[in-house]
């Protein structure tokens, strides 16, 4: 029965020759090749932007992975990575001091194995104009950050002693990749090799001493190690990577990883939507030669040949085309990118390109199994009376292979069964939703075309009568302009959030050590300048020795050695301890309440999240030990600090007459542009005993991923774009389809062109607005999710973006609308269509 | 079945239609279209079909050439009970035996004239069907335009085209409904000249539906329909017929 009829083949090869050449399929074509496309190019492209920006943010801890201990790891973990062929560097970090000739200082040494650094630069000046990327000294060899040149008076070739050994200066330390931002890193940075570290004898049993191990290889490879790895982890170890490293870079990655997952979904949604109208279309605009077929004698059989491999050569033409154009589209991508990225040289991804001959195949089947089905179908008399067979029935049971096809995209591209289920009955609630407003909205412009004019009144006349349709249209509309502007919003408000973190005048020094004397220098050449710069704060070091009388020290030094986190090491043993009459910028209230700028009360205010590993309530009484001194203070509220900007931040501020008595030492951070460097450099040779911290390159870096980021972003919006409005002019075709009849009847019938073209304006016009409306709507309630749930944002309202959708949508529908029928109302020949 | 057995035995006709019926259903009522018909056309014969319009010519055109089916009564074209027979079968004995030409000339939009009217040719798998369609497309007088696509192509044109193709297969009866119905009248007398040559040359039996009373007289018999009723079926004028 099923033998193929070579004539049926024939007969369709002719069509679709003719049909391609008079571009009656470049719609459904375009579909097709934009969801192949956009596929292939959004799973590799922003696989390879996730790859490479891990990849280069990963140089901020010196490698893929980091296991920080406080013990020696056992061999076998050692051997395992070495079995994997992972990359291992060690690095053991103490406190310490160091000696030279007659001047001591208090450092942090860095013990290195040879690998290190396996991720990022380790820059090191060896002489003028010699600055090289280094890994570990040789024996024997000590490199010294700059600052340490002038406390110990010495130079490099000079000798300086570490413990019970003595090492000789050959480099000073331009950049440590895994440097930590901490302010109050207990002393400026000093690198040995590892191998030496046994001869200075400073490991002793109860010495604080940080053990990093420091990991790098294949993704496979590392993903193994850690699987094996982190079920035997104690308490005592830590096991990080970049994202969960808790530096300012990992929030803006983890974001922009969920960025880029989502557009790429949604990117592939609206390609799969796309092919769905025009599937639909396809099927429609093929009923009449069906028919007459049928009346000539053909069989079913011969419509089905002629048919479904008129199909199968579209599809395949279009998901060729589709993979050509999409692996162009990722390349260019790339390459427009190669500036930014250090991508690897890994074009081609068979993952990219399954994806993609998966998602054009599940979109060919399942989007057009109802059309084609109804499609061979019709009924020979549909020659004799053209509205003869019901199509225009959206019949949900119909719709169950696309529906299908929708979720298992959505499965398949989120890997989550959970996601997929709430984006699809999610977005099946709010499509009947939309469903209902749309037929509501075309009843209420029952009212208004009452007062308007003739062309408007022909326009609503016809919006109402094909209510049904339209409904469906508005959906489709609204679903497009929706899924962009959403893209659009969290686009916008991601690197307005990334650059409102980081403005131009970021601070980029931090001064430490400032005398009470030097504060009002300081301020005046701050001034002088017109330098951007926080406020002088007042640091105390000192203790927190009891919480309601309860003397805490074990529980925090406990706590201390848990897998703590960079900047917290702090507590346990001293605090920087400030006070304040108004509570600092970028940090706010969560519980309780500020004080009085002139109270005499003893408060203090902490930060929450150790008060919360403190258990410490409002009112507890917290007990400090400064030096011999012992006071109490009631806490009067919690903190939210935000550890992300670059400012002093603190756990402890107290209210202003606690610690006046103290000598203290201030503390500032404040943006030195470019051209300020050389006086800010002699401003500082004034006061030799001020400390300076420089995150100037590590801001620099910080600000270079989020750009690239933000142009990823961008790129990957565009592709969107470009699979939203094809979803718009195959919706806006399939319409004009439609209407095409009516048109010429009303044509014949002595409608004038203007009346015609205006009142098809107007009809666009007021489903695109209509359109942008209810698109608006939608994506401020999906946003408020998203945004909360998953970016872990503050929502607010984006009235600007109303605007924009509504006069776009109206504008882009409308236009579209008119481009589509202006042939079709100056025709003349018109009777043809009759 | 002794009805149909003596039918059957009897070659010379060629359609015959026993209390033919058809009503559409109309939101909840149903609407008869016709009511009962009953009509025999012999091989050969030439019959037009007239009435004012809604009286239900085409309807029953479409019944006859088993494009649908009636709601009750008999249809045999030659000799097969097309009221019995499923829309495949139908297509199979529409490709075997009849030839159709419609009140909208409905050609097949992305095919060009003469692929147009190679389509049946095609599926009846008559071999020469491309020198066949040729030859067609130059006794309509469009051998020039065979590669042009209907929208091309003026009213008149396209059914030609449409009229080219009925004749391709050289059908035992061609079906036409209005086949001059948008033609000028010079046109419309070529057309009609090419039909009736069928009907002399090969014996096709003719069923027009017509409002063009020359054409109507043009027809060995002449029936009448009237709100979905058979008014008058004269034979007339056998012999004072046409041709030049
Ligand atoms: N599927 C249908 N649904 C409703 N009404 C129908 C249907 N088919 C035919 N009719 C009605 O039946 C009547 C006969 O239609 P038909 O097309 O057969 O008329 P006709 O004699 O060919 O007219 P004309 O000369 O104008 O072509 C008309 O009133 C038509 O509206
Ligand atoms: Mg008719």
């Amino acid at each position: 029965m099923s033998f193929i009829q070579p004539l049926a083949i024939q007969q369709s090869l002719r069509l679709f020759r003719h049909e391609l050449r008079r571009g009656e399929l470049t719609i459904i074509f375009l579909a097709i090749v934009l969801a192949v496309a956009t596929v292939f190019s959004l799973t590799s492209f922003s696989a390879q932007i996730k790859t490479a920006l891990v990849d280069e943010s990963s140089s901020f801890i010196g490698a893929d992975r980091v296991l920080q201990t406080s013990r020696v790891l056992p061999k076998e973990i050692i051997d395992y990575s070495q079995r994997l062929q992972l990359n291992m560097a060690q690095q053991v970090l103490m406190a310490s001091m160091v000696f030279a000739h007659d001047e001591m200082q208090l450092v942090s040494l860095r013990a290195v194995s040879a690998l290190y650094p396996l991720k990022g630069q380790l820059l090191i000046k060896q002489g003028e104009n010699n600055i090289h990327a280094l890994h570990a000294p040789p024996r024997g060899e000590v490199w010294l950050a700059k600052k340490l040149f002038q406390s110990l008076a010495v130079k490099l070739q000079d000798n300086i002693e570490i413990g019970d050994a003595y090492f000789t200066i050959t480099g000073i330390i331009e950049q440590i990749p895994d440097a930590s931002f901490s302010v109050f890193t207990s002393g400026p940075s000093v690198i040995i090799n590892i191998a030496d570290l046994e001869k200075t004898k400073l490991i002793q049993p109860a010495s604080r001493v940080t053990y990093k191990y420091l990991f790098a290889g294949k993704p496979e490879n590392i993903d193994k190690f850690e699987k094996w790895l982190t079920p035997q982890l104690n308490d005592t170890q830590r096991w990080y990577d970049i994202k969960s490293s808790q530096s300012q870079l990992a929030s803006a990655l983890n974001r922009a990883e969920k960025f880029l997952s989502l557009a790429s979904l949604l990117g592939i949604i609206l390609a799969a939507v796309a092919v769905a109208v025009a599937a639909r279309r396809y099927g429609q605009r093929h009923q009449s030669s069906v028919a007459v077929f049928k009346a000539m004698g053909a069989s079913r059989q011969y419509i089905k040949q002629v048919y479904l491999f008129h199909w199968f050569i579209l599809v395949t033409l279009s998901l060729l085309t589709g993979l050509i154009i999409g692996y162009v589209i990722q390349l260019i991508g790339l390459w427009a990118m190669a500036d930014y990225l250090s991508t690897s040289s890994q074009t081609f991804s068979f993952y990219s390109l399954f994806a993609a001959v998966f998602t054009g195949i599940i979109c060919a089947l399942a989007f057009a199994f109802e059309p084609l089905q109804t499609l061979i179908r019709t009924s020979p008399l549909k020659v004799i009376r053209e509205n003869d067979s019901p199509i225009n029935r959206y019949s949900l049971l119909k719709q169950i292979p696309a529906l299908a096809a929708l979720f298992i995209l959505l499965w398949f591209f989120s890997q989550d069964l959970y996601t997929s289920m709430v984006l699809f009955f999610g977005g099946i609630v709010v499509i009947t939703l939309l469903l209902l407003l749309a037929r509501l909205a075309m009843l209420f412009s029952k009212q208004v075309g009452s007062q308007a004019g003739q062309a408007l009144q022909l326009a609503l006349a016809n919006l109402r009568r094909r209510a049904n349709e339209n409904s469906v249209q508005l959906v489709s509309f609204t679903i497009a302009i929706k899924l962009l502007l959403l893209l659009l919003v969290i686009k916008s408000e991601l690197i307005n959030d990334w650059q409102a973190q980081l403005p131009d005048n970021t601070a980029n020094r931090f001064l430490i050590n400032i005398s009470p004397e030097q504060v009002n220098h300081l301020k005046h050449f701050i001034v002088e300048n017109k330098l951007a710069a926080s406020k002088a704060y007042p640091v105390v070091p000192g203790r927190l020795v009891a919480i309601n009388e309860e003397k805490i020290q074990r529980k925090v030094t406990k706590e201390n050695e848990d897998k703590s986190n960079q900047g917290r090491q702090g507590i346990g043993r001293e605090l920087n301890l400030t006070w304040q009459k108004k509570l600092p910028i970028k940090n706010q209230i969560i519980a309780g309440e500020w004080w009085q700028e002139n109270t005499d009360k003893f408060l203090v205010s902490v930060e929450e999240k150790l008060a919360k590993r403190l258990a410490i309530k409002i009112g507890d009484k917290l007990t400090f030990q400064l030096g011999a001194d012992i006071f109490t203070v009631t806490v009067a509220n919690l903190r939210k600090v935000n550890w992300q900007s670059l400012q002093p931040n603190f756990y402890m501020i107290f209210s202003p007459n606690v610690l006046a008595e103290f000598p203290a030492t201030y503390i500032a951070s404040l943006y030195i542009p470019a051209e300020k460097e050389q006086q800010f450099r002699l401003f500082l040779s004034q006061y030799p005993t001020i400390t300076l911290l420089d995150v100037d390159a590590m801001l620099r870096q910080l600000r270079t991923v989020i750009s690239q980021v933000s142009l990823a972003i961008e790129f990957i919006l565009v592709l969107v774009v470009l699979a939203g409005s094809l979803v718009l002019v195959a919706q806006v075709q399939a319409t004009m389809d439609e209407r095409q009849r009516e048109l010429a009847i009303l044509r014949t019938l002595g409608a004038k062109g203007r009346l015609l073209r205006n009142s098809i304006l107007y009809e666009f016009l007021a489903l695109g607005a209509l359109a942008g409306l209810l698109a608006s709507l939608a994506m401020e309630v999906s946003l408020y999710f998203l945004q909360t749930q998953l970016f872990e944002m503050s929502p607010r309202f984006h009235g600007e973006f109303w605007l924009i959708a509504i006069a776009s949508g109206s504008v882009f529908v409308g236009f579209m609308g008119m481009l589509s029928c202006w042939k079709l109302i100056n025709k003349t020949a018109l009777y043809h269509q009759i | 079945m002794v009805e149909e057995l003596a039918n059957s035995i009897n070659k010379n006709i060629v359609l015959q239609v026993n209390h033919v019926t058809k009503q559409v259903k109309l939101d909840d009522k149903s609407l008869t279209i016709l009511h009962g018909i009953d009509l025999e056309v012999n091989k050969g014969e030439t019959l037009a079909i007239v009435g004012s319009s809604g009286s239900g010519k085409t309807t029953l055109l479409s019944l006859l050439a088993g494009l649908d089916l009636p709601s009750s009564g008999e249809i045999f074209l030659k000799q097969q009970p097309l009221h019995l027979f499923d829309e495949e079968q139908r297509s199979q004995v529409r490709a075997k035996y009849v030839g159709f030409i419609f009140q909208q000339f409905l050609l097949i939009n992305s095919l060009t004239a003469l692929e147009n009217i190679m389509v049946p040719a095609e599926l009846a798998q008559i071999k020469q069907a491309r020198s066949l369609a040729l030859k067609l497309l130059a006794d309509v007088g469009l051998s020039e335009r065979g590669d042009h696509f209907p929208s091309q192509l003026s009213g008149g044109e396209q059914q030609r085209v449409a009229i080219a193709r009925a004749f391709i297969t050289q059908p035992d009866i061609l079906f036409a409904d209005e086949p001059t119905g948008n033609l000028d009248s010079k046109t419309g007398e070529h057309i009609t000249d090419l039909l009736f040559q069928l009907n002399q040359q090969f014996g096709t039996t003719l069923v027009l539906v017509t409002h063009d009373q020359k054409l109507a007289q043009r027809c060995q018999r002449i029936i009448e329909m009237d709100s979905g009723n058979l008014m008058r079926d004269s034979a007339i004028n056998h012999l004072t017929s046409n041709l030049a």
